[in-house]
């Protein structure tokens, strides 16, 4: 007999004929899952779009889209304002670094994410009460001084997880860069004016006309509140170190656009005026020069093309079309004229190294141009102004040092915006002062709560990649232009250039958007699956399971899925032989991450019975 | 489907064929399965005459090939259904994948065999092959010798591969022609015997929507040792319940059959036959004939050879100076070069201290009939090597030497 003596380890018992329960029964997956004939599973794990990525402050661009091509503007509205207070000034005045990543601009044309933003921040403008409300009131008090962009969002945030916020502002209007380094025709006034009433909705006290280191103290703030954010931004603006620049007739970019933009400004500009400085505030003061009654403005840049320039293409573009001329290649060596302005000495000069990055040298022994001016606006960036903040927390470039968490030592003071970021290699942009004001929030939180400061581990998939996408579910289709006035009516008014986008071309527009790597409920898997094995409540994003008692790993759903938000996941792990029974929902930050706790426990649910 | 209902024991004169569908019959079969293949098919011609005439209440589904009939009957057993199917020469052969996923599965199905010669040519003659073939593939299997044998096999293979210790399918085999045509008094029993005899089928683990299992997953590598150990214990613990159910049976209906081997005038027998099948019924004239001119020969007929018996074959043969293994079947280029009976008697013999001496016969090949002068040439052949002490010639073709 040859089976007399056998015996069957523990390990290897096997049901009858290996006749097992069905998967979807107790024990029914123990020993032979149905799922033994796949050697891939497929996972819903969200990717991070490259937009999101891109964005300062993080919003969820391919979330709010989404909701958007759905007509779920409030819903939309409100995922934005999780990680931005104003979409209504970054709609008109960010350089959308999201727009520069989209994937959409390698296929045909990048997605209008600003204008889709502003439709959303002057929807939110309209309502008579914000979605967002005040935090549990926790006691704290936090101190957040200056109120543009970095501390605005930093007062909102906080506002949001209970803390007491007090604003403190230098100037008679609340604002800070967003109020006067934004010319009126890029952002109105009443706009911005209506962000800021939304702070004081949410509890928040605005102190105007309250200057750190002569109203208020080192001293004074760190008695007063339990914590406080520096947002103080760069407030002086640098000098071209030319003979001559205090003479009458010559401003400064910065001061020149606040002064308009406070209603404090008591300039008229001559006929001719030059602008020195290549940025986009040298771009905002040429096209306000226009708007100021200038006739001729040139902009004089060391940069030796317009490519070179530190400037938004388009914002150069549609100044051009306004009329500035550009004057490459020369440095301002001296201010000329009897007591005002009457012209300009330029030497050849240009950057040294890297272009906007290194000294300048200037050509002194070059015959120098004269150039005849009625006024000059020399914007050539801002520097801080920090004399009142202890000597241990300055940097030698004249900046407040910070760990990366935006903290100053061990102290409960923090700091963020440009006043941080100025010489990071970060451009200084609104959306990134907001991101920087929106970190540090956070962050003082966590140590409000005595937790500690931890960088961040899980690693983040982003997706670049269209091949990792089903491109064929992507027709070509143009970008929605937003409407603008005319060139020639225009740099004459402060109305508004770029005009909104209507309900039907933020929706066109939304509907362009790939949703990169992140479920969007398209219903594809649900449609193509040969067996019954993708599940839904709803159609809905995230709410999409696999069935993994049925999968037989067919790879239809991975294949088919538009948005690479489906990935076949290795069944078996060859190197330890080991079946993965623990992947079918991937914990990722995504829609599905945020499902997995639910998901994980479907198996624990009483089998149904036939 | 209880529907032979209070018939009477009675004797019939039938032949093997519609022998065999009579007993599917008081098996109450569930699902028959058919294709046709000569000699077989008058088994299924019978059974779709019953089901047609009411006598039976069964599905009775034609296949387009072999293959689909035990398809068929793989899923209709798993669902729990008893079923019956059969065939011949080549059709078993085309059914061929269907045999281990059955008996892996442990799947009770009966299939009938009237052997056919293996083609070519197409010949229609009995020889063992087909059925052989699948011999090593978890299925039962034994040869009947005549109509009421056929009969009898065909209720205690039911009753043997059903056993909840057992649940294997069967093959349930009988000569072409010389069992399946030929016509012999079979004693057709009283329902309530047979209902006594043989429980409905129950297997323990059905296809049913309201208890839904899994039948034949894939399984890992090492997963697959274990269950081919549990097929190899149900084989070898069939012997026991094969034992148990000829017991039962000659109780319960008066026929006692030695499960594993008949012996015919092996008293004092030093030369014996050892054959399968039909041919049994001309050897033992023969043996009377030589037995009256003083031959000590007789004739050990192997009725179970899956499982076999290898103990009980040992200890029978050893018994004997020489054994002549009418073979009936091709094993080309097998160990004796001849059928492949030869390797199954001498692995049983290898460990005997009383080893007798073996002889291949190539007879009753293609379906020819062994005819009694061809009995009487293999015991003298066997005589000589009895004479001689020592084997000169393994195998021998009957007919084809001097």
């Amino acid at each position: 007999m040859s089976t007399k003596g056998t015996k069957i380890p523990d390990r290897l018992q096997i049901p009858f004929a290996g006749i097992t329960p069905a998967p979807s029964q107790e024990k029914g997956q123990d020993l032979f899952p149905t799922g033994n004939w796949r050697s891939i599973r497929p996972v819903y794990r969200d990717k991070l779009p490259p937009c999101n990525n891109a964005c300062g402050t993080n919003e969820k661009i391919q979330g709010y889209l989404d909701l958007v091509k759905r007509g779920k503007y409030l819903d939309a509205y409100a995922l934005i304002k999780e990680d931005m207070p104003f979409p209504s000034v970054t709609g008109r005045v960010c350089y959308h670094p999201c727009e520069q990543a989209c994937n959409r601009g390698k296929y045909d044309e990048a997605i209008s994410i600003r204008a889709v933003e502003r439709f959303l921040g002057d929807l939110g403008q309209a309502l008579t009460r914000d979605v967002v409300t005040a935090g549990k009131p926790n006691g704290k008090k936090v101190a957040v001084v200056g109120s543009g962009p970095a501390g605005h969002s930093a007062a909102y945030q906080l506002a949001r997880l209970g803390y007491q916020v007090t604003i403190l502002e230098k100037s008679p209007k609340a604002g800070g860069l967003n109020r006067g380094g934004i010319p009126d025709w890029v952002l109105p006034q009443d706009v911005l004016d209506r962000e800021i009433e939304r702070l004081v909705e949410l509890g928040i006290t605005i102190k105007t006309s309250v200057e750190v280191g002569k109203d208020v103290s080192w001293d004074d703030l760190k008695k007063d509140y339990d914590a406080v954010v520096l947002a103080v931004g760069l407030t002086e603006p640098n000098s071209v170190r030319a003979e001559g620049e205090n003479k009458e007739g010559v401003f400064y970019g910065l001061p020149f656009l606040r002064d308009v933009g406070m209603g404090a400004s008591k300039v008229k500009l001559g006929a001719r005026v030059a602008v020195v400085g290549g940025g986009n505030t040298a771009i905002d003061c040429a096209r306000e020069a226009l708007r100021q009654g200038a006739i001729e403005v040139t902009m004089i840049t060391v940069e030796s093309n317009a490519a070179e320039m530190p400037a938004s293409p388009e914002d150069l573009h549609d100044m051009l079309e306004e009329g500035v001329e550009l004057q490459h290649g020369y440095a301002v060596t001296e201010v000329l004229g009897n007591g005002r302005v009457e012209a300009l000495q330029l030497h050849p000069a240009r950057f040294s190294g890297a272009i906007n990055a290194s000294p300048i040298n200037v050509d002194r022994e070059a015959k120098p141009e004269r150039f005849h001016v009625d006024n000059v606006i020399i914007a050539v960036g801002q520097r801080a102004a920090i004399g009142w903040l202890p000597n241990e927390f300055k940097t030698e470039r004249g900046t407040i040092k910070i760990d990366r968490f935006g903290r100053l030592g061990n102290t409960n003071f923090f700091a963020a915006g440009d006043i941080v970021q100025v010489g990071s290699g970060q451009p200084l942009m609104v959306v990134n002062a907001v991101g920087d004001g929106k970190r540090v929030a956070f962050n003082l939180d966590k140590v409000m709560r005595g937790e500690s400061l931890e960088p961040r581990t899980i690693p983040v998939d982003v997706i670049f990649d269209l091949n990792r996408m089903n491109m064929t579910y992507f027709p070509h289709f143009p970008r929605v232009q937003q409407e603008m006035l005319p060139p020639n009516s225009r740099r004459k008014t402060q109305q508004e250039v770029i005009q909104p986008f209507s309900e039907e071309q933020a929706v066109e527009e939304a509907n362009r958007c790939f949703s990169c790597g992140t479920c969007n409920a398209c219903d594809n898997c649900y449609l193509v699956c040969p067996e019954p094995c993708i599940a839904r409540p709803a159609r809905s994003n995230g709410l999409y399971k696999i069935l993994v008692d049925y999968c037989k790993g067919c790879r239809v759903c991975i294949e088919e899925c538009p948005t690479g938000c489906l990935e076949g996941v290795p069944e078996l792990d060859f190197d330890t032989g080991v079946v993965r029974m623990d992947t079918a929902f991937a914990i990722s930050p995504g829609l599905h991450g945020r499902q997995a706790e639910e998901l994980k426990k479907l198996g624990e649910r009483a089998a149904k019975n036939i | 489907m209880a529907t032979v209902s209070a018939a009477k024991k009675k004797t019939v004169r039938i032949n093997g064929c519609v022998a065999a569908a009579q007993a599917a019959k008081y098996a109450d079969v569930d699902v028959i399965a058919a294709y046709p293949i000569r000699p077989y098919t008058a088994t299924m011609m019978a059974l779709a005459q019953m089901v047609a005439n009411g006598e039976l209440d069964a599905e009775y589904i034609v296949a387009d090939s072999e293959h689909s009939q035990l398809s068929i009957s793989h899923g209709a057993s798993s669902s729990g259904a008893r079923v019956f199917t059969g065939s011949s020469g080549v059709g078993v052969q085309f059914a061929y994948e269907l045999y281990s996923p059955i008996s892996g599965s442990r799947m009770p199905v009966q299939m009938m065999i009237a052997d056919r010669t293996l083609d070519p040519p197409g010949d229609f003659g009995s020889e063992h092959t087909d059925a052989l073939s699948t011999r090593d593939m978890g299925w039962l299997m034994g040869w009947s010798c005549d109509a009421q044998e056929a009969f009898d096999n065909h209720l205690m293979a039911y009753r043997i591969g059903e056993d909840p210790r057992v649940l294997l399918p069967q093959m349930v085999c009988q000569d072409g022609f010389f069992v399946s045509h030929i016509t012999g008094d079979v004693e057709l029993p009283d329902s309530g015997q047979v209902k006594e005899f043989l429980p409905p089928y129950k297997h323990p683990y059905p296809l049913d929507p309201r208890h839904p299992v899994s039948h034949g997953p894939q399984i890992m590598p090492e997963q697959g040792p274990p269950l081919q150990l549990e097929r190899a214990r149900a084989m070898e613990d069939s012997m026991a319940v094969i034992e148990e159910v000829h017991d039962e049976f000659a109780k319960i209906f008066g026929r006692r059959y030695d499960p594993w081997v008949e012996e015919f005038m092996t008293d004092d027998a030093e030369v014996v036959f050892f054959l399968q099948g039909a041919h049994g019924v001309t050897a033992r004239f023969a043996i009377q004939h030589m037995r009256e001119k003083g031959l000590k020969v007789g004739l050990v007929r192997l009725r179970t050879i899956r499982p076999y018996p290898t103990d009980r074959v040992k200890e029978v043969l050893s018994k004997f100076k020489v054994v002549g293994v009418i073979e009936t079947n091709m094993g080309l280029g097998s160990v004796s070069s001849g059928g492949v009976l030869y390797g199954e008697v001498c692995a049983a013999l290898y460990e005997s201290d009383r080893r007798p001496l073996v002889l291949s016969f190539m007879a009753g090949m293609g379906g020819e009939a062994i005819v009694l002068k061809e009995f009487y040439w293999m015991t003298e052949k066997m005589m000589e090597v009895q004479k001689r002490g020592k084997i000169e010639k393994r195998t021998h073709w009957v007919g084809f030497e001097d």
